[in-house]
């Protein structure tokens, strides 16, 4: 396939954002129409590089510019890889099924709010796109900005309740923050490498970090991983996750929280690796870190949403633990997860979204009894719950299994924690399942209006994609995570391809036994401890230490700032220090 | 490289941040991300820089140089010039939306205290 038109994919979704508001006079459903096709069309150009590209056959095109000149690429390359691929095509799919969700659920909206709506979507899901592909640092930071912009939008589209203008601004300010982070890493990097080529940037940064190129490192870091929900940068994502109708918080929590992750990981495994930085460190207790701190959150919280939204931070923390390991068995677990992550947090937050806007109830103390009022939604949250929970043959069994395998041995205490952290994660969606479906409630519900038939779709596609990325896990690690893993773990193998346009990368496929006892046992006992803390948890007073955690979420933008910025200076240190 | 350009803009990202991290006016903090991002531009600025350098531009050179000429020699640093152009236009975007969103929550909230929109928390 003709790399040239891998800016097609891209592309398409902006000339759809810039046509659904334009359409939308002439038809309610023009923009749903526009959207989705502009979105099959990106899926379909990916698809057709897929073959190739999971062979390990990795493609380039340099936007505008034909080729390197002097060794130096002038050009905006853009990459057609398997990681990168694999989460475009995520995006792009994911994407395609909001936006249908979207504007079914959302079918009081009137033409004009939808074509914008549809317009903001398009334009997130194409920085997100832009990002997996691209190979150029500062088309990296203009995505992140565009993706940004588009986000303030659609977290601030739906006022129905006066607290979204409050997570928009607290949103708005950190994220600001983290994207300047990422001006000056680039202006940083430029200014000593003359390269903004990630592939050039990796042979100039070849036996040769110097601290100037530490410090774009850290800020890096800071700036991705504050999209990326990662403690100390999480202040916003809960309040801008939760504070969203159903739809966009599944878009921000399946699908944009990974524009950090995949970030971090392109500059920590393609563009850094061969250094011996003090990354990995950082990864290996901020990872862990925030997967219990987000965990335990997720546990205290009677929001539903904003339980799911700590639930992402907690998430994250398990892949970039994964990206620090860096061994091949957790870069492919880690890819495996970040597919997985997407399915099911996309399915939770729909469901939740379509119980919100059911009963116009956010608390859990408030619910109770939907499972029968509510079937296919409580099936579907079931689901969602038993895939995050690692339940075989579900799909988060399957790449928690990779990710466990890979820590135990390497990183033990790292292991222990990842392993807390999902028994807490499994009492944390224990507890939302059994108060909001389960348990008995008094008082009768006003008549709750009829789920719609794009709410089903949503389910059932979702729903049918964690089940099938479960029981089909050779497949799934042979085709697209291990070749994303050699892809992310073979820095001059994606640099060929930044630069030159074409290489290729040996595929292997790490040692991966299904129901190997050891983590079957981990499995089941992390659901068991989990399913007694739940039981445990509901019935008492909130222990001290998540009030504790609690109270340092003090809501103030301030707070969250410092935060940040201390997790700068202190990643910088121990970065200048530690090399 | 001179100096003192880098130092000012030590000094205005540290305002910057010292008035998003210190004051609770929604307008003031949008003002310190403004800060913020004006050292940025200064440092962009400052890095493109090169002592005796001619402007980047390639149509008719003066002194009677040609294009490649000019190319190869002594020139600033275009492509910082453009990182900082587009840096610049990003920022008045993002100013714009959180002042949008300043209004809106002082219309909701009738007030311009951070301490009073505080309801997301814990």
């Amino acid at each position: 396939m003709d790399p040239a038109l891998l800016p097609l994919p891209v592309v398409l979704p902006i000339g759809g954002a810039v046509l659904a508001p334009l359409l939308s006079r002439l038809s309610p459903r023009a923009p749903m129409v526009v959207s989705l096709l502009a979105l099959g069309g990106a899926s379909a150009i990916l698809l057709t590089f897929a073959t190739d590209v999971y062979a390990g056959q990795l493609q380039g095109h340099a936007v505008g510019h034909v080729g390197p000149v002097d060794g130096a690429q002038l050009g905006i390359t853009v990459t057609a890889e398997p990681f990168g691929l694999t989460y475009a095509l995520l995006t792009a799919t994911i994407g395609t099924l909001l936006l249908l969700y979207s504007l079914s659920e959302l079918g009081g909206l009137g033409a004009h709010e939808a074509g914008w709506y549809a317009c903001l979507a398009q334009l997130l899901l194409a920085a997100m796109i832009g990002t997996a592909l691209t190979a150029d640092l500062l088309n990296l930071f203009v995505w992140f900005e565009v993706a940004a912009l588009a986000s303030y939008g659609l977290a601030g589209f739906f006022l129905e309740r006066p607290w979204a203008l409050e997570a928009t601004f607290k949103m708005m300010v950190l994220t600001n923050l983290a994207g300047f982070f990422v001006f000056v890493a680039t202006a940083l990097l430029y200014s000593r490498h003359g390269a903004l080529n990630l592939g050039q940037l990796q042979h100039a940064l070849t036996g040769n970090a110097g601290r100037a190129d530490l410090v774009a490192l850290a800020l890096l870091l800071a700036g991705f991983g504050t999209k990326a929900g990662l403690m100390p940068f999480h202040g916003w994502l809960a309040d801008a996750h939760s504070a969203a109708p159903g739809p966009v918080s599944a878009m921000f929590s399946g699908l944009m929280v990974n524009l950090g992750v995949v970030a971090i990981a392109r500059v920590a495994l393609d563009v850094y690796a061969v250094h011996r930085t003090a990354l990995p460190g950082i990864l290996l207790v901020l990872g862990p870190l925030s997967a219990i701190a987000g965990a335990a959150l997720a546990l205290g919280q009677d929001d539903l949403k904003r339980l799911l939204a700590y639930d992402t931070v907690s998430q994250m923390g398990v892949l970039l633990t994964a990206v620090g390991a860096g061994s091949l068995t957790a870069v492919t677990g880690f890819v495996y997860h970040l597919v997985d992550h997407a399915l099911f947090k996309t399915l939770l937050f729909l469901c939740a979204g379509a119980i919100v806007h059911a009963t116009g109830m956010t608390r859990l103390s408030q619910m109770g009894g939907l499972a029968r009022h509510r079937p296919l939604t409580t099936a579907a949250f079931l689901l969602g719950t038993a895939s995050i929970a690692g339940v075989p043959p579900l799909n988060g069994y399957a790449s928690l299994g990779l990710i466990h395998d890979a820590l135990r041995s390497d990183h033990p205490a790292a292991f222990v924690a990842v392993l807390l952290a999902q028994v807490l994660t499994v009492a944390a969606l224990g507890r939302a399942t059994y108060l909001a479906f389960f348990r008995r409630r008094d008082d009768e519900y006003d008549p709750l209006e009829r789920t719609r038939p794009g709410a089903l779709v949503a389910f059932g596609v979702l729903a049918v994609g964690c089940v099938a990325f479960g029981v089909l896990p050779r497949v799934v690690v042979n085709h697209v995570a291990a070749p994303a893993a050699a892809v992310l773990l073979d820095q001059n193998a994606y640099a060929a391809a930044a630069l030159a346009g074409h290489a290729t990368v040996t595929v292997t496929t790490p040692a991966f036994q299904y129901f190997a006892p050891e983590e079957l046992l981990i499995a089941i006992g992390c659901i068991v401890a989990g399913v007694l803390l739940c039981g445990w948890y509901v019935r008492r007073p909130e222990p001290r230490s998540i009030t504790f955690l609690r109270r340092l979420h003090t809501g103030s933008v301030n707070d969250y700032a410092a935060y940040s910025i201390a997790g700068l200076l202190t990643c910088a240190a121990v970065l200048l220090t530690g090399g | 490289m001179i100096l003192v350009n880098y130092l000012v803009g030590v000094v205005v990202f540290a305002l910057g941040v010292a008035v998003i991290l210190t004051r609770r006016n929604l307008v003031k903090i949008v003002m310190g991300l403004s800060l913020i991002e004006s050292s940025g531009y200064l440092l962009l600025l400052s890095a493109a820089y090169r002592r005796g350098s001619t402007a980047p531009v390639l149509l008719k050179p003066p002194g009677g140089q040609s294009e490649q000429d000019l190319a190869r020699g002594n020139v600033a640093d275009p492509v910082l010039q453009n990182v900082c152009l587009t840096a610049i236009v990003i920022g008045v975007a993002v100013t714009a939306v959180l002042l949008v969103t300043v209004v809106r929550i002082a219309q909701h909230y009738r007030t311009l205290d951070a301490d009073r929109v505080r309801d997301l928390r814990g």
